[in-house]
């Protein structure tokens, strides 16, 4: 059975239909990385998947559980068990680094201190940011607030891991160290929808790619079908503008 | 100008003064608490409640704030005695300090509202915060720290200006005890003017306490100076 699977989601803002019927699904320990031009609805099947964009048809399983947000307790239970890092980081500015990553596990899990510090300070470790405990966002790079992002959704110990154009605002520079957090993840066995213009971190992380278009997935395949031999003319147009380089 | 200054009488009934000094300081403290509330519950409603909740919202704030506050605090202690409602002058004072406090305060509130990012918003959401953990951990701190110098600009007004406007309705607060002990043996000029010095240090004692508090609390950088 799969770890998570999209079932014709649909979404609308207003009048538009933004999501035309979505499904896909992956493993555990799978990497699925959503790809495909700007308003093509990558990031709204993330923000979906979270319950912030209200879904107006299909259902999600997670896990072996199926729901459709219709309720706010549902909504609380794919969040139990998702957590989305965003392309602007969303630090909350007026708490450290360390305040960050323990605020939903002290506060709303209502998880054991200790164990909450500890775990914090191993996720730090592991975005290597150890240092930075007591900083506050303002004094960060992007590319550190981007990683202390990364923790605190890991903080949460999410089945799911959603990664909404993380490296998008950064800096070329800083680039690599959150794709570097990224790597280690991948290889701690995390599962993983990502959204991504980095072609070439998708192809190198990634099992499965997904190619939107227009709120519909047009062709989906492992990253050599579809970067190498895609099969429709829209991904064949898009993969050989963004690939030439 | 023979003016014969004679400032015993003022040392005197000084502790007088101070008593008064200090239940201005209650009255100011206290109508500035409960109004941060009002304000607090009033800009949540405006910002996210529906429409007739805002209309009623608007209506006392538009009320409140386009009338003088003398004006209210005489319809409490004149006005609704004459339909029963019977409260004592300091009673009066607090709920009509408070009720215009509230009005000022849910405006500048507001526009701590306004200015807090929906991005922050949404990551405490998928954090799995409910509305009310979003308001006391994202909303509250963000507006505190954004608006904090014109919050506590606002605590001067009500301090100050506020309270002593209960030396009209018999409140013996620091204006009142002035009139009272000034009537007696009719020093008015010894009195006011050490009163006024006691108004200066009160609100400088009160600058530097928020300032401090600002610092500590929320990181604030602002000056004492």
């Amino acid at each position: 059975m799969p770890h998570l699977a999209v079932n014709d989601v649909r979404a609308k803002y207003g009048s538009l239909e933004v999501l035309k019927g979505i499904t896909f699904s992956i493993e555990k320990g799978e990497i699925a990385a959503l790809v495909g031009p700007s308003g093509s609805g990558k990031s709204t099947v993330l923000r979906a998947l979270m319950g912030l964009t209200p879904i107006t048809g299909g259902a999600v399983d997670i896990a072996g559980e199926t729901m459709n947000y219709s309720s706010a307790k549902e909504v609380r239970a794919a969040r139990d068990r998702m957590a989305v890092v965003f392309q602007q980081y969303n630090l909350f500015q007026n708490m450290t680094v360390m305040q960050n990553l323990t605020l939903a596990p002290l506060k709303i899990k209502k998880w054991d201190k200790s164990e909450v510090m500890s775990e914090a300070r191993r996720l730090l470790g592991l975005v290597g940011l150890s240092d930075k405990a007591e900083a506050y966002s303002d004094q960060l790079s992007g590319g550190q607030q981007q990683r202390v992002a990364l923790a605190r959704a890991l903080a949460l110990k999410p089945q799911i891991l959603l990664l909404d154009e993380v490296t998008s605002a950064l800096d070329p520079e800083l680039v690599n160290e959150v794709l570097d957090a990224i790597r280690k993840l991948a290889d701690e066995g995390m599962t993983m929808v990502i959204v991504s213009h980095e072609m070439a971190f998708v192809r190198e992380v990634a099992d499965k790619v997904v190619f939107m278009d227009a709120g519909q997935i047009i062709e989906a395949g492992t990253p050599a079908e579809l970067f190498d031999t895609p099969k429709t003319d829209r991904a064949r147009d898009f993969f050989s503008k963004i690939l030439r380089h | 100008m023979d003016y014969n200054f004679q400032f015993g009488v003022v040392w005197d009934n000084f502790p007088a003064l101070l008593e008064g000094a200090w239940l201005t300081f209650q009255l100011g403290c206290i109508a500035f608490g409960g109004g941060a509330l009002i304000g607090l519950i009033c800009a949540a409603l405006k910002t996210y409640g529906p429409w007739a909740i805002r209309f009623l919202v608007d209506s006392y704030v538009v009320f409140i704030t386009n009338t003088p506050a003398l004006i209210q605090i005489y319809f409490l202690y004149f006005g609704l005695p004459e339909v029963g409602l019977r409260w004592s002058n300091e009673a009066c004072l607090l709920i009509g300090l408070t009720l215009n406090a509230g009005a000022y305060l849910t405006l500048i509130l507001r526009a701590g509202f306004l200015s807090v990012r929906i991005t922050e918003i949404e990551a405490g959401q998928t954090l799995g915060m409910s509305l009310i953990q979003q308001v006391r951990y994202i909303i509250i701190p963000h507006i505190a720290k954004s608006i904090y110098p014109a919050l506590a600009n606002f605590f001067i007004v009500v301090l100050v200006m506020g309270t002593s406007v209960g030396a009209l309705i018999g409140v013996d607060e620091l204006t009142g005890q002035a009139i009272n002990l000034s009537s007696v043996n009719y020093r008015w000029l010894e009195y006011f003017t050490v009163v006024a010095g006691m108004y200066v240090v009160l609100t400088f004692v009160a600058s530097i306490g928020l300032a401090l508090l600002g610092r500590w609390a929320f990181r604030v950088k602002a000056r004492i100076f």
